[in-house]
């Protein structure tokens, strides 16, 4: 065998292990109920009830946010994060949270949210008159 | 419906703009048809013949393209909102030096940006090619074609079916949108346009994407070359060519992305220059397998082994980055990526764009691919050309493991295509994910790009090495890496062991580099010109290790914190009272103050090591930009503070929700609840936080909201507030103002005590007697002469000519006369100056009233014949001195900012080794031009 076909086939390996051992770094979204069985860190995506209050006291606490989502199967649960209000938190449309699951809240450290484009393209803005 | 006729519209742009993108795109198929079949004939002289004609083409579509650019920028630079791509990306306010960011903000015009560089390098091509120009002229004129059709919109009907073909950038807004207000044919006169959106307005965003851009439509040129290549099987010829437009690209590309991290670093909040993001993904793997290229490249000309892989490198490098604009711009990412493009409609157009060139490229490589050379006998593990390839081999492992997991989004789509009840599948943790794998590419491309350098091309044995002395450099190389792991531990806490390995590989490789730069070629850069580039890239990693693994957030008080929640809670964000200084990991941060310019408010932040001095040691200054209408925020954006070692970041995550939305702000307002108490002079009244005492009421606000031009007339009560929370004496200003018939309240708010004091609106009518509640006595003067009344003796002075009444202002031929009437009683006197005056054929006075004698004193006429002069004089009713206070307590404190402050250490080397890492990519394009 050639020493190239080696190194190619060393190669391969490293590569079928990498995708092997990567497979455990890919998740779907959990759901709060999957998400409380387990009991490990996992994604959940919902939507903002709005509805329920959100609260975020910055003078109290600036690393406390918490708010009410509904994940995909409609099981609504608290949020809390441990960080600031994102911005224009109540435009998103759906709300990805990474976190674990504990005494019945999600405990998330991540969020991601999915807003609409700022700007509606088919909103005109009329100019000040005057 | 009848024709509407629009007022103010310029048609003509856009008439021209239109005929010039469909001759762009003819004369684009014209070039590309005959480029192709110049590049296709045998025969020179009807390869010439084609040439010549497919040069005409492609100068005539670059005049016609450049057309279409030059038009759109007249159209946006006069604000012609009756074109849908002007409206969408300028407004009134856009300051004109963001009008190239808003050009291509928009997907249609960074395409066009593409475009514009493929023509500068075709330009270049015709004139620097010579026997190749057909072949890589072909290749261009089919990418400005592939990418005209989506310029094009034009809708296609299939029965039932309408396919889009692309989306014009020169239509009117009316054709796109049906609303009524395009039933007003002054409809121009009242719109605006959408304007940039503001995270992209600044200097960053007018840089980088160029260079990007730059660097895309330079990935063309290797692709090209190796297509060409195939066609023509002088593959060796080929390859010499080729090396200038793979370096080129490599240096170009390397620094659009470089410079994407460090807008993503300094100007947007991302926390870092790095995150793995699908969009910064899609762009790293064409620029990685374009350097696997190059190495092959090299190998190609120095052996001619590798011919192969470099064209496959090549031709993968364009496809890819095709591939990455369908991943950015089609939408496929959704939620997984944090830049957010709209969508366009051009998904199946964009699939279309890969699979044209992946076809032509596969197509020509496995029809013409038998004619490449093969070398028979083995490289030996001796030879640089064996350690280049196992290089190249690893940096096309990082870019497959980087794609597949990039691509995870476009898998889950083509999965749930066939089973609708497929759950898409995210990746947990993507930083530690990426990070992970890419450690150990990095580790192995330190070694192998450090210890090649000392090895000879085509060896066959080992015995050049030790001639050489290659043991004694590769002893030097380990023993700067146990250094550089040694000289770490004295500064930064211990890392896990694979980051140690890596450290390691990173010091050997920039000792070894730097042993080859200086011992091997004597310093002399133009032939180090690779060891440059490997050592400015160990220095890239190793700034990125340095800073991504300890970079931390010192905006954590703990001392305030500790008492109310448990520790978990402590960490990120501080919220920065204004004027308190706060003590954060060796620092006393303080909000001096803010200043509003345009949409902007700019926040001036010190930083102190010792609180006591006067001048600080350093300020940031974060700002939020306000949206158009000003009633949001609409970006917040971080100050960074730059040191030799290190970089402190800054950044505002939010303000008091009043004043991030106007909204709020209203919400606030409506649920304060005030309490009316009764003030009169000379009696505090005593509350449980505070005690207030008037001091008096007087008629000149001093209050710095009010404006004397807009009020007619205002009132001003001066408060003495003292707080017993800390026993500290401040005196406000409250205010009421008549603007015509309406009343405005200046309130004043006390952050301190967390209060509102604001005069009742019933205040205004008790000092405020309009005239007609005045009971007027008519009387006559003569100068000289006095009128007593109601103890006061009126006497008639004269008169002036000279006007300065408060409420006059002189027009042309005005006849005016100001008496001169003082006023005395017992203990004081004073001089008024009613005025009369005859404008046109009218007459009317102006009014004089005093205070210190509570009379208001009218010159009514005056008769020239007898001179007498006729007055009125009315008494001003005794008013009651309470003022009727509204205090709201217990308001929520709004001036503080939620701020954090990060460190990170050592990231000026990230920067210093990408910078290297360029330079020495174009020392050696420098170097390889002269060679020829």
């Amino acid at each position: 065998m050639k020493q190239s076909h080696v190194i190619a086939l060393i190669m391969l390996i490293i590569a079928a292990v990498i995708f092997i051992s990567a497979s455990n770094d890919v998740s779907s979204y959990a759901t709060f109920a999957s998400a409380q069985e387990s009991g490990s860190r996992v994604k959940v995506v919902g939507e903002l009830v709005k509805s329920k209050e959100i609260v975020y006291n910055p003078s109290k606490n600036p690393n406390y946010f918490s708010f009410y989502m509904k994940d995909d199967e409609g099981s609504v649960k608290k949020v809390v994060l441990k960080e600031a209000r994102p911005q224009d938190f109540e435009l998103s449309e759906s709300i990805v949270v990474t976190g674990v699951f504990k005494d019945n809240e999600f405990a998330a450290d991540e969020i991601l949210l999915k807003c609409p484009s700022k700007y509606n393209k088919d909103e005109i803005t009329l100019r000040k008159s005057g | 419906m009848t024709e509407i006729e629009y007022v103010g519209e310029h048609l003509l742009p856009g008439r021209i703009a239109q005929f010039s993108l469909l001759l762009s795109f003819c004369s684009s198929l014209f070039a590309a048809f005959t480029y192709l079949a110049a590049a296709r004939s045998k025969d020179l002289t009807t390869k010439n013949n084609y040439t010549q004609w497919a040069r005409r083409g492609f100068y005539i579509h670059a005049v016609a393209l450049l057309t279409v650019i030059a038009t759109l920028f007249y159209m946006m630079f006069n604000h012609m909102y009756e074109y849908r791509y002007v409206w969408e990306h300028v407004s009134d306010n856009l300051d004109m030096k963001y009008i190239l960011a808003a050009f291509w903000e928009g997907q249609e015009g960074s395409l066009m940006l593409w475009m514009f560089w493929h023509l500068i390098l075709g330009t270049v091509a015709v004139r620097i090619c010579g026997k190749w120009e057909s072949g890589v002229m072909g290749i261009v004129c089919l990418m400005q074609l592939v990418m005209g059709v989506m310029l094009l919109g034009v809708h296609i009907e299939l029965g039932d079916t309408v396919i889009k073909l692309g989306s014009n950038p020169t239509l009117l807004l009316r054709d796109t949108m049906t609303i009524p207000i395009f039933n007003n044919a002054e409809y121009l006169s009242l719109i605006t346009g959408n304007g940039l959106n503001p995270l992209l307005q600044n200097a960053w965003n007018t840089i980088h994407p160029p260079i990007t851009f730059l660097g895309f439509a330079s990935l063309t040129m290797p692709f090209a070359y190796a297509v060409s290549g195939l066609w023509s099987g002088e593959h060796k010829e080929c390859m010499k060519e080729s090396l200038k437009w793979s370096l080129f690209s490599t240096g170009i590309l390397g620094s659009g992305i470089i410079m994407g991290s460090a807008w993503a670093y300094v100007a947007l909040s991302f926390g870092g220059f790095w995150a793995w993001d699908p969009v910064e993904n899609a762009s790293l793997v064409p620029w990685l397998l374009i350097v696997a290229g190059l190495h092959t490249n090299y190998i190609a000309i120095n052996t001619g082994r590798s011919i192969r892989s470099t064209y496959l490198f090549y031709i993968f490098a364009l496809v890819l980055i095709i591939y990455s604009t369908f991943l950015t711009r089609s939408g496929v990412l959704g939620d997984t990526s944090a830049h957010a493009f709209t969508e366009m409609g051009l998904e199946s157009q964009l699939i279309a764009f890969v699979l044209i060139f992946l076809g032509i490229g596969l197509i020509s490589y496995f029809v013409n691919a038998s004619s490449i050379p093969k070398k028979e006998e083995e490289e030996s593990i001796y030879s640089r050309e064996f350690w280049m390839f196992i290089g190249a081999l690893v940096l096309l492992l990082s870019s497959l493991i980087i794609s597949v997991s990039t691509s995870l989004p476009v898998f889950n789509s083509l999965v749930s295509y066939f089973d609708p009840n497929y759950i898409g599948k995210v990746i947990k943790d993507p930083i530690t994910h990426y990070n992970k794998y890419q450690l150990w590419i990095a580790l192995f491309m330190a070694i192998l790009s450090a210890s090649a350098l000392f090895m000879r091309y085509r060896a066959q044995s080992a015995e050049y090495l030790s001639k050489s002395k290659f043991g004694k450099h590769m002893l030097f190389a380990t023993l700067g890496g146990l250094a550089l792991v040694a000289a770490y531990y004295s500064g930064f806490p211990q890392a896990t062991w694979p980051y140690q390995l890596l450290l390691f590989a990173l010091g050997f490789s920039m000792v070894a580099s730097l042993d080859y730069i200086l011992n091997v070629v004597k310093g002399n850069l133009k032939l180090g010109a690779s060891a440059l580039s490997h050592f400015g890239f160990s220095v890239m990693i190793l700034g990125s290790l340095i800073s991504g693994l300890n970079q931390h957030h010192i905006s954590t008080n703990p001392f305030v914190y500790k008492e109310i929640f448990d520790d978990e809670d402590i960490k990120k964000y501080v919220s920065l009272i204004k004027g308190k200084p706060m003590f954060m990991s060796n620092y006393w941060v303080q909000y001096e103050s803010d200043t509003l310019q345009g949409l902007t408010r700019t926040y001036n932040i010190s930083f102190r090591k010792d609180s006591d001095s006067e001048e600080a040691d350093f300020y940031v200054h974060p700002n939020i930009v306000y949206d158009q209408k000003f009633t949001k925020i609409a970006a917040l954006n971080p100050s960074t503070k730059m040191f030799l070692t290190k970089d402190i970041f800054t950044d505002i995550a939010a303000l008091h929700p009043s004043l991030q939305d106007v909204k709020f702000a209203k919400e606030m307002e409506d649920t304060m609840k005030f309490d009316k108490h009764y003030l009169t002079p000379g009696e505090p009244l005593e509350l449980e936080e505070m005690e207030i005492e008037l001091l008096g009421v007087n008629k000149d606000p001093k209050n710095k909201d009010y404006e004397h031009e807009k009020n007619n007339f205002g009132f001003e009560a001066e408060l003495k507030v003292r707080d017993k929370s800390n026993d500290s004496i401040s005196i406000l200003r409250p205010a009421l103002g008549l603007q015509g018939s309406l009343i405005y309240s200046y309130p004043i708010k006390s952050q301190e005590m967390e209060a509102v004091f604001k005069i009742d609106e019933e205040f205004f009518n008790q000092v405020y007697t309009p005239e007609s509640q005045l009971n007027y006595l008519q009387f006559q003067l003569k100068e000289g002469e006095s009128f007593r009344y109601e103890g006061l003796e009126l006497k008639l002075l004269g008169f002036d000519r000279n006007i300065n009444h408060k409420d006059y202002t002189e027009e042309d031929g005005d006849i005016a006369i100001a008496a001169m009437v003082n006023v005395s009683s017992n203990e004081s006197k004073e001089l008024l100056q009613p005025v009369f005056i005859v404008r046109g054929n009218k007459s009317f006075g102006l009014k004089e009233v005093s205070d210190l004698h509570n009379i208001h004193l009218r010159f009514l006429s005056l008769d020239p014949q007898t001179n007498v002069f006729n007055f009125a004089v009315a008494k001003e009713p005794i008013k009651s001195e309470t003022l009727p206070l509204l205090l709201a307590e217990n308001v929520d404190r709004t001036d503080y900012l939620i701020f954090q402050a990060r460190v990170f250490p050592g990231i000026n080397l990230f920067w210093i080794g990408s910078l290297l890492m360029t330079l020495g990519v174009f020392l050696a394009l420098y170097q390889r031009n002269k060679v020829g």
